[in-house]
């Protein structure tokens, strides 16, 4: 394991050494708990996940450690709900008092939640690092969570305006912030990855996602007589499909092929998000500094797929085995409403049985995409990388100490979590 | 003796000094109280007694240990497995064979599902005694807002086919419309409640009525089809009004908003929370509108009879539309067996053949109210 002679540029790689059956154990494990507990087991379930993935995480042949608790998670929740209470209780308050403008309470609230969650994502990721021990030296985070939360709204808006557009920039940009303020031990970390480079190689999805819509979007205004239109719409009353309909004959093909373009534009989404997911992955790996150690990342689309089509195949056992549990209880609601129809046993059951169905197949397709997709882009992620720049490792100073687990659990109660 | 066995009192480990990054090999020594740590040259780096001792997360061949309550990161890790089982066996909180963790996960699983159980007797009895307890105690005004909020929800909800004026029936219809006031105000004033109350008619196809907190009760075009006449479409309205004397919407409110409350803020965010949540509202309460129901007939006979029309007629419609009286009603069967309640409100009301609360040429137009 040791090497003590120093190269003059030392390279190395990240190793990932869990096996896919034992993270599987403790995954399935924890979804029966979650439901045995109705979800209190998360904190625990959650220390476990990643005190696995961080264990057996082997960076240059020396481990992560992952020292947070789960107690810490649950002490975060209670402060977390502490905060969300009254936000909460004010905004339902407002909602009542205000009436019609009450409307407008609840855009703000899920607008001031939504950076409350950017608040809480960057709260979060501190706990993780401060949490992540290496070589006996911990990560730490500082910079302001306000301002990054300030930051991302600001983004996130611009994302929005330009369709998805200056999504590469938000990234890079939100990155640099975070990793600006990263640090391990006193070693600083910074963020090398360029925008119109991600940009660069996103953009022909965006014009394959977009394309469709954009066709459509131009078939209706070709073929639209407006003014007819318009005249159909004004006119009011209980028939205006049929006056639109008549006044614009082409209008029914026109919204026919509108509806495959939009359907071609949802299905390709589908097909390419782990192109996507494999580009982002990539990039933002590459990335990835701390004062001279620099990491390239050789991840590969297809092995992104690799790991879809495995949970596309666990997927389907779990389908089938759930299909067949429902047979008997389908069987049993009908005995039930059949024998006694006036007391409403069969309608209970099958609310029962419905909801229990709903509870089990949602952990269960969950679990296999965190057992198969989630696991193999954090090993993928890990394995594809190629790191320079190692002499530094060995003399590394340290610096900081432990944070509070607070953004942690406002992140859990905003349903941002993560890893 | 020479080839006895021995667990090691001396090995070979990784130490890390918590000061620095650097990786140095060290060789550890098993002494009677403490565990020494000594670099190649001799020098000793550490020394920690065995009751300081943490087991800390490693991957499995590996076994990692720290100073307990140490602000300096130092960590030991040893790669053979003899020698980490010599060193687990003098440290009593090197846990790796994972038994105390084992003891620990179990007495969190059954103080959780105790929280459960107790979670959920809270939600069955607490939450409604709660609601019925401060559903009274709030003043008009407030419940007024509650019912304009609730309000807003459920016109989007009924309102499916084109939000606007043609969704309320009446629009120029005087007549139809006099004769609906003619009715109302007759049980209004026989009722006598303290807030106002307004009747709308809308345009669905649902043989069905709805009192919303506040005071704002909605009649669907499909009860006034169902109606033979004038009382029996009474019967069911003041059905409803009994839901606002009893305060019966801003308890249904309070109770919702209590249930949310617990299940969807205390327990996060498991997947399938929020199904979980609207299935355990309908469910929960529709166990309470049985009682709810049975109230509100009677509170509707005896307001029929004090505004001077036939008791019983609420009990004929009942039968033809299969004791729904509200919304959704069928789906759930919250109602006690429409037989039974049709039996108690003959028993509660006595056979008259008095005179129709609205005249034949009243009762003609309100028909029509939301006809062409």
């Amino acid at each position: 394991m040791a090497s003590l002679q120093a190269s003059a540029d030392r390279t190395g790689g990240v190793r990932f050494l869990g096996r896919r059956r034992a993270y599987a154990r403790l995954l399935g494990r924890g979804a029966v708990l979650l439901m045995a507990t109705l979800g209190l087991y998360r904190f625990w379930l959650m220390t476990d996940v990643r005190r696995f993935l961080w264990v057996n995480t082997a960076i240059d042949g020396e481990t992560l450690e992952y020292a947070g608790t789960p107690l810490e998670l649950v002490l975060g929740f209670l402060v977390a709900v502490a905060v969300l209470v009254p936000v909460y209780a004010g905004f339902f308050i407002a909602a009542l008092d205000l009436g019609a403008i009450g409307e407008m309470a609840g855009v703000a609230a899920f607008l001031g939640l939504g950076v409350l969650g950017q608040y809480a994502l960057y709260r979060a990721r501190r706990y993780r690092l401060t949490r992540t021990i290496f070589r006996g030296l911990r990560f730490t985070q500082d910079g302001s969570a306000l301002v990054y939360a300030t930051r991302a709204a600001a983004w996130w808006l611009l994302t929005a305006l330009t369709l998805g557009l200056a999504y590469p920039f938000q990234l890079a940009s939100l990155e640099r912030y975070k990793m600006r303020h990263t640090y391990y031990g006193a070693l600083p970390g910074r963020f090398a990855g360029a925008g119109w480079k991600l940009l660069l190689r996103g953009l022909p999805l965006w014009l394959l996602i977009v394309a469709p819509i954009a066709l459509a979007i131009a078939a209706f205004i070709e073929a639209v007589d407006w003014t007819a239109l318009s005249a159909a719409v004004a006119q009011g009353g209980d028939n205006v499909m049929g006056r639109v309909e008549g006044g614009n004959p082409a209008l029914g093909e026109v919204v026919v092929f509108a509806v495959l373009m939009v359907v071609l534009s949802v299905a390709l989404a589908a097909l390419l998000y782990p192109v996507f997911q494999a580009i982002v992955l990539r990039w933002w790996t590459s990335g990835l500094r701390f004062g001279a150690i620099e990491a390239r990342s050789k991840l590969r689309i297809r092995q992104v797929y690799g790991a879809y089509m495995r949970f596309l195949w666990w997927s389907l056992v779990f389908t089938i085995v759930l299909g067949l549990l429902a047979i008997p209880l389908l069987i049993l609601i009908g005995v039930l409403a059949g024998k006694m129809p006036e007391t409403g046993a069969g309608d209970i059951a099958a609310t029962l049985v419905g909801l229990g169905g709903y509870v089990v197949a949602a952990l269960g397709y969950s679990t296999i995409y965190r057992a198969t997709v989630q696991l193999s882009l954090w090993q993928l992620g890990g394995e594809t990388l190629q790191l320079s720049g190692l002499d530094l490792l060995d003399h590394v100073e340290a610096r900081g100490g432990a944070s509070s687990p607070l953004g942690e659990g406002l992140a859990d109660a905003l349903n941002v979590g993560g890893y | 003796m020479a080839n006895t066995v021995q667990a090691p009192t001396a090995g070979a480990g990784v130490f890390f000094d918590g000061r620095i990054s650097t990786r140095r090999d060290v060789r550890v020594t098993l002494g009677a109280r403490t565990l020494t740590i000594d670099d190649v040259s001799g020098r000793l780096l550490a020394e920690w007694p065995y009751e300081e001792i943490d087991g800390l997360p490693a991957p499995d061949n590996v076994l990692r240990i720290g100073r307990h309550g140490n602000a300096l990161l130092e960590r030991l890790e040893i790669f053979d497995a003899a020698f980490a089982a010599a060193v687990d066996a003098r440290a009593a909180n090197v846990d790796r064979s994972g038994g105390m963790q084992h003891r620990q996960r179990l007495a969190v699983v059954g103080l959780s599902m105790g929280a459960v159980a107790s979670l959920l007797v809270v939600a069955w009895f607490g939450v409604p005694a709660l609601a019925t307890r401060v559903s009274p105690l709030l003043p008009v005004a407030v419940e007024r807002k509650l019912g304009a909020a609730v309000d807003m929800q459920i016109r989007s909800s009924l309102d499916t086919r084109h939000a606007g004026a043609a969704f309320e029936c009446g629009a120029g219809k005087t007549e139809a419309r006099a004769a609906l006031a003619h009715l109302t105000q007759r049980l209004e004033a026989a009722a006598a409640l303290p807030l106002p109350l307004t009747f709308t008619v809308v345009h669905r196809p649902e043989a069905n009525a709805l009192a919303i907190p506040g005071g704002q009760v909605y009649v669907f075009e499909g009860l006034i089809d169902a109606a033979r006449d004038a009382d029996e479409l009474a019967g069911v309205i003041a059905h409803e009004i009994g839901h606002v004397a009893h305060r019966d919407g801003t308890r249904a409110v309070l109770q919702g908003a209590g249930l949310s409350f617990l299940f969807g803020m205390l327990l996060g965010d498991f997947v399938g929370g929020g199904a979980v949540v609207i299935a355990a509202k309908s469910v929960l309460q529709s166990s309470y509108s049985r009682e709810v129901e049975a109230a509100a007939d009677a509170y509707g006979v005896g307001l029929m009879q004090k505004a001077g029309g036939n008791g019983r007629a609420l009990g004929t419609i009942l039968v033809r539309i299969g004791g729904a009286t509200e919304p959704g009603m069928k789906i759930l069967r919250d109602h006690p067996d429409t037989r039974a309640r049709v039996a108690t409100i003959e028993r509660l009301a006595p056979a008259v053949a008095g005179p129709s609360m609205l005249s034949m040429q009243e009762w003609t137009a309100l028909r029509g109210i939301c006809k062409g």
